[in-house]
């Protein structure tokens, strides 16, 4: 295909002298839809006392946490596809492996020896990848650590039980690592290759690790439910009434935030992260201006898959179950790829913004058109939401919210 | 298929026309041999080859010949088969629906029968249970009809949308069909998750009826993609503006396309439906359309032998992969592990040495083999006999297998088997006639015009 993806002609009438209108337009609809949310919660608010301020302060902050989540899926989803402009089909199912390789660290712990030293291996080897990045370290401390490292995690997995803490940093090392050799077997071979050989291979490889774990993990609910702080009751009042939570919807937001200004500071500020924005922009020229593309893309899955650990771990801690593993990644990962494409796919600042939107979206949906007497709510279509938006930003404005205007080039 | 000229004149063509009433011969009896010989098992394997053959070659005209990624084809078979099914429910299963306690079937959804339809326009004729196949006809037309509908809807953000986004947005139409036929709007017509049982099937069962419509698909799709209108999405797969440029109207050839595949879809999702017995939402999963992608993908893009080729081998790993799900030890599975791992790294040296790529031998490979002698080495001294003798489930394996040997043709060979060509009786009778092959032909010319004027473009160059 010689055609660019991102496509869509901006057509129409010409916009010249509706500079303030088009300027306007985005916030006039956001006051709206936030006027006829409001208008609605009043409504629900006279017919029902149980639909209170509580009620929708708790839909805030299960919003934000489900919305965080969803920005951190996304944002493997956009790292990618600003890097090789691949839609990473595989990445839901990454993150599914996130959550179980969690659930084996810190539920079947202390392992036997020899798994402990084979998951050990795997978590130095993400690590030393993941140090390399920086290049501010000598290569003998670089080895050092990664060895240290080595022995300290295989120490631990064959003799204490892992928090959930640490579970969750080496599953973001082993779901890394994961990352990386999906980019390495699947996706390196067909560089170059029309755009639509990639998407296949990408869904053939998501099919495989739905499967995978299948086979793996069994078809079962699992119970993930650490003996933490974090999964303990919270409460706070609003406008008299109690909001009873837990304190996820804290913890989910904080990591998030450190995890999004962490990788921010990555791309921003170290050598790796101009290398990305070179190659986002143009990988021939990058390569020849020096950069190793192939580590780049490498470090993008890396990273990418991180993130999604991360957000599986904390899904898992937030809804007290991860469930069938075919089936655990498949909605999470296409809700969160929505996300990418409303705040605009390849951008980082619209995953976020777009994943917090959708979270807000379902959530406040759910919310607002509840089970009230013959109605039977809008509950059972949340699953639609995140479709449907993604499908009307495509076809109104394919760039996402944040993403520029892109035309089409011959 | 069409006749063209050729140099010997009528000699090839006499000879094409007696191969191809021959093998329809043999492939008719073969399929009287099925139905009147062949265990159940063969028949089911049959059936399911000509259901989601038609369902493969309809795709193959968006994906494979339009050259657009389209993931929701399993949506538009769900419509046509709950279409069909609905309206194909005979008496005694709507009145057990009827009373079912746990059914959300409207009264009006229960209402629907072609059967009543045609009693209702006084063709009582056709509401008797001789005529079975005749409702069965307008049923599955109607479903197929239904589901164009839907493709008109996917197709128009195929106007605005193009490559991953535009498979996106497919993808997501399936899956919102899907998940909208279990929730209440559509709860009254599709009973929720739970479906309906006791469509006819005697009739969709039959090898001859599934056969016969697969027939059909092939003839429509083999005319459409010979004739103009597929030379035209062709030419859309090729370079849509050039298209655009020589008078082809893009859009409207787009949408068709999505029309007429969805249509085709819809009629295999209501063969399906009615062969299985029941409608259910899990008879209609992503993985459908999966395994089509597999088909197209191994057969080779925009040919319709290569997606039947395909679907043939997708049906045989799904019927036929049985033994890979059962319950083994683990030794045995390490030791299967083992063996496939060192045949990949074998075919893995042989593929680079054979490309002169250096060190032929991959690290992968290396670190495959080694990975394999130190699980041997260990069972060897009894360290891992304890966790080796545990029974392990293979649940799955049927898929894996197929979503790697798609990632190994994606990998190693993209155009599939058969790329974009068709069968020709040629390649078989190639001795047989003394007509010079295309490819010949293009060297004697290139050598006629002097060698090094022009470089003979290589087979399969324009793949």
């Amino acid at each position: 295909m010689t055609t660019p993806a991102h496509a869509a002609t901006p057509h129409g009438p010409s916009r010249r002298g509706a500079g303030l209108a088009r300027r306007l337009a985005p916030w006039s609809a956001a006051a709206v839809v936030a006027a006829l949310a409001v208008w609605r919660m009043l409504y629900l608010h006279g017919v029902n006392d149980n639909f209170n301020a509580a009620f929708f302060a708790g839909a805030v902050v299960r919003s934000l946490q489900l919305g965080s989540l969803y920005a951190l899926i996304a944002l493997g989803y956009t790292m990618v596809y600003g890097i090789i402009r691949l839609i990473n089909f595989a990445h839901g199912e990454v993150f599914m492996v996130g959550a179980f390789a969690a659930y084996f660290l810190f539920s079947a712990t202390p392992y036997p020896w020899p798994v402990a030293v084979l998951v050990a291996a795997v978590v130095a080897y993400g690590f030393l990848r993941f140090l390399g990045f920086f290049r501010v370290l000598g290569r003998p401390v670089v080895l050092a650590a990664a060895s240290s490292c080595f022995v300290a995690v295989a120490l631990a997995l064959a003799s204490v039980r892992l928090g959930w803490l640490g579970a969750m940093v080496a599953s973001m090392f082993v779901t890394g690592v994961l990352g990386m050799a999906i980019d390495r077997v699947a996706y390196k071979p067909l560089r170059g290759a029309p755009r639509n050989s990639m998407l296949i291979t990408a869904i053939a490889v998501s099919f495989f690790l739905q499967n995978f774990g299948l086979l793996a993990f069994s078809n079962r609910q699992t119970p993930f439910r650490p003996q933490s702080f974090f999964t303990g009751q919270l409460t706070f009042p609003v406008a008299g009434e109690t909001v009873f939570t837990t304190w996820m919807v804290v913890l989910v937001p904080a990591v998030t935030l450190v995890l999004v200004l962490v990788l921010t500071t990555l791309v921003t500020r170290t050598r790796l992260g101009r290398a990305m924005r070179a190659t986002s922009q143009d990988a021939e020229t990058a390569r020849m201006m020096g950069v190793d593309v192939d580590r780049v893309i490498s470090s993008t899955f890396l990273l990418g898959s991180m993130l999604a650990a991360a957000a599986a771990v904390m899904w898992g801690m937030s809804f007290g179950s991860i469930n069938q593993p075919a089936i655990f990644g498949v909605l999470p990962g296409i809700k969160a790829f929505a996300a990418a494409v409303i705040g605009g796919i390849g951008s980082l600042p619209g995953a976020v913004i777009g994943g917090v939107l959708l979270g807000f979206l379902e959530n406040f949906l759910t919310a607002l058109f509840p089970r009230v007497g013959s109605f039977s709510g809008i509950t059972e279509y949340k699953d639609t939401f995140a479709f449907l938006a993604m499908i009307l930003i495509l076809l109104l404005r394919p760039s996402g919210i944040v993403g520029e205007d892109l035309s089409e080039k011959v | 298929m069409t006749e063209r000229p050729r140099p010997s004149g009528q000699r090839g063509v006499t000879l094409r026309r007696l191969l191809n009433i021959a093998s329809a011969a043999a492939l008719l009896v073969a399929l009287y041999l099925v139905s009147t010989q062949g265990s159940v098992k063969l028949g089911q394997v049959f059936a399911l080859f000509a259901v989601w053959g038609i369902a493969t070659v309809s795709l193959n005209l968006i994906n494979g010949v339009t050259g657009i990624l389209s993931l929701g084809h399993h949506g538009f078979m769900l419509i046509g088969g709950y279409v069909t099914g609905l309206l194909m429910l005979p008496e005694a299963a709507r009145e057990n629906l009827r009373f079912s306690a746990r059914n959300s079937l409207s009264d009006f959804a229960i209402g629907l029968s072609v059967e009543r339809w045609m009693s209702a326009l006084g063709l009582d004729a056709l509401a008797t249970p001789e005529t079975i196949g005749v409702r069965f006809v307008i049923a599955l037309l109607l479903g197929g009809l239904l589901a164009a509908v839907f493709g008109l809807v996917v197709g128009f953000p195929s106007l605005r949308l193009r490559g991953d986004y535009l498979a996106v947005v497919t993808f997501a139409f399936g899956e919102v069909i899907r998940l909208l036929a279990s929730t209440p709007l559509l709860a009254s017509y599709t009973n929720g998750a739970l479906g309906f049982a006791g469509v006819p099937s005697g009739f969709g069962k039959s090898v001859w009826w599934t056969f016969g419509a697969l027939a059909i698909t092939v003839f429509v799709f083999a005319r459409l993609k010979k004739g103009s209108y597929g030379r035209a999405l062709q030419g859309i797969r090729e370079d849509e503006i050039a298209a655009e440029a020589m008078g082809v109207n893009v859009a409207y050839h787009k949408v068709l396309a999505f029309v007429i595949s969805a249509f085709f879809a819809g009629v295999a999702g209501g063969l399906w439906v009615s062969w299985v017995g029941t409608a259910r939402l899990d008879l209609f999963l992503f993985s459908l359309t999966f395994y089509f992608l597999v088909a197209i993908s191994v057969g080779g893009t925009g040919s319709i032998t290569g997606a039947l080729i395909g679907t043939a081998l997708v049906v045989w790993v799904r019927q036929y992969g049985d033994p890979l799900e059962q319950a083994y030890p683990l030794a045995t599975w390490a030791g299967a592990a083992g063996a496939v791992l060192v045949v990949a790294a074998l075919l893995g040296y042989l593929y680079r040495r054979n490309r002169r790529m250096r060190p032929a031998l991959h690290p992968l490979a290396v670190g495959a083999a080694a990975v394999g002698l130190v699980v041997a080495a260990l069972s060897l001294f009894g360290v891992l006999d304890e966790a080796l003798a545990r029974r392990w489930q293979g649940f799955g394996m049927r898929a894996i297998a197929l979503s790697v040997l798609l990632v190994v043709i994606m990998v190693f060979k993209p155009a599939g088997i058969m790329g974009r060509r068709e069968f020709e009786w040629t390649w078989l009778l190639r001795d047989a006639r003394d007509v010079p092959t295309e490819e010949e032909r293009r060297q004697d010319a290139w050598l006629e015009a002097g060698a090094g004027a022009t470089a003979p473009r290589p087979r399969g160059a324009e793949e």
